[in-house]
């Protein structure tokens, strides 16, 4: 074998090892090293339209007034008699700091 | 001649040395950012399926302090390793995020983003579920001394995010503060099928929330406390990339809306009153990043039903 293709054999092994150590690059962003993630662009977020929810429901229970009809098998609703729960209500203790200072 | 094809060979190789020494360097400074425990002091508990954690990758940290600084008064923890930069957010005594930053991929049109990080009791077995159900693994499982294991992967339906268990336990079930995390969306293509994959991975209970006047949307439950919804995207963005949101407290959805602006952030939804009281309102950061700022008050009882 010639001096020339045992370089390209070394450069393209070299470029292997390289993907190997690198092997965690994804697209999206993220690096082996550590996660390092960009969403795409070239959207927008926004347009909520009127009755565009997306907040918590509100201490004491969602009323599911109508049962959950939809077809869907892609997951299991929660129970009927489970009414719906909101986010936690209860305020943190006053008083001295929960943790140190970091 | 043939001496210069050789000093041209040798050099060839000296740069290829380099380049390896650099390539293997990387990882090993990476290694040395020691990410800090989510709560301290630790606590024992683990609440599967609550987001614990959320973490800013910015291409400017310090704007993004400056900004979230000004805007909702956290302050900063500064770590460093070799040319990683991470902020640890602190707001009052508490750790509630992290900014991180790394240069935007050249080339690459992508947008700064918020990463949301959901317990987990076992991240490797987390992760085998969620590959077997059509997610993609984008890094990880691995193991940071204080923090716990994490990995990060995209839904099936390409929404990302993180999943960890936390060496120091995970923060327990408590109101929100002015300036913390309050709530979390999902805004995906199928709200239905990705209901199905978050409660396959975290056994939420899913509740159906049906709408007056917008679309249905779905609400991801556990330990007796709502986490997140699940929306479809807005009829105006029938195509917007599905991804997660997180929401920060605060006591006038209005009025920090216009301070995020004066900051030189944008507002993507003006503040509007939603149907359980309160307001909430849509922002991005200078650098892109979108988060939402839900007014949420102990006092108001406005519970309308839909």
């Amino acid at each position: 074998m010639s001096a020339r293709p045992r370089r390209r054999l070394a450069v393209a092994g070299a470029g292997l090892l390289l993907l190997l150590v690198f092997g965690c690059v994804v697209p999206g962003g993220y690096e082996g090293t550590y996660v390092g993630y960009y969403e795409p662009s070239g959207f927008s977020h926004g347009g909520w339209g009127s009755g565009y929810d997306v907040g918590p429901w509100r201490g004491g229970g969602f009323p599911r007034r109508r049962a959950f009809v939809g077809g869907s098998q892609a997951f299991r609703p929660a129970p009927p008699g489970h009414p719906m729960p909101s986010i936690p209500s209860r305020a943190r203790s006053p008083g001295p700091a929960r943790g140190p200072r970091r | 001649m043939h001496q210069s094809g050789q000093q041209h060979q040798l050099l060839r190789r000296e740069l290829l040395a380099a380049l390896l020494l650099g390539a293997g360097a990387a990882p090993a400074a990476a290694a040395q950012l020691q990410l800090p425990p989510i709560i301290a002091p630790p606590t024992s508990q683990h609440l599967v399926g609550k987001v614990i954690f959320q973490e800013l990758v910015t291409p400017d940290l310090a704007r993004a302090r400056q900004f979230y600084g000004s805007l909702l008064g956290w302050t900063f923890r500064d770590l460093a390793a070799g040319e990683l930069a991470y902020a640890e957010v602190i707001l009052g005594d508490r750790a509630i995020g992290g900014l991180f930053q790394r240069n935007m991929p050249a080339g690459e049109h992508r947008q700064s983003a918020w990463l949301t990080y959901i317990a987990a009791l076992d991240t490797d077995a987390t992760v085998r579920t969620a590959l077997q159900h059509g997610a993609k693994l984008l890094f990880g499982p691995r193991s940071f001394a204080d923090r716990g294991r994490e990995a990060v992967l995209a839904d099936p339906q390409g929404a990302v995010f993180a999943v960890l268990a936390s060496s120091s336990g995970d923060p327990p079930d408590l109101l929100a503060e002015p300036g913390e995390w309050i709530w979390n969306s999902l805004i995906t293509r199928d709200p239905d099928t990705a209901a199905g994959f978050y409660q396959t991975l975290f056994d939420y209970e899913v509740y159906p929330a049906p709408t007056a006047a917008g679309p249905d949307h779905l609400v991801l439950a556990s330990d007796g406390y709502a986490r997140a919804s699940v929306n479809p995207p807005p009829a105006a963005r029938p195509d917007l990339y599905p991804h997660w949101l997180n929401y920060v407290r605060v006591d006038d959805a209005a009025s920090m809306a216009t301070r995020a602006a004066a900051l030189g952030g944008r507002i993507l939804v003006p503040p509007r009153p939603t149907s359980r009281g309160g307001a909430i309102a849509l922002a991005a950061d200078p650098l892109g990043a979108p988060f939402g700022l839900l007014q949420w008050s102990t006092t108001d009882t406005t519970a309308g039903a839909q």
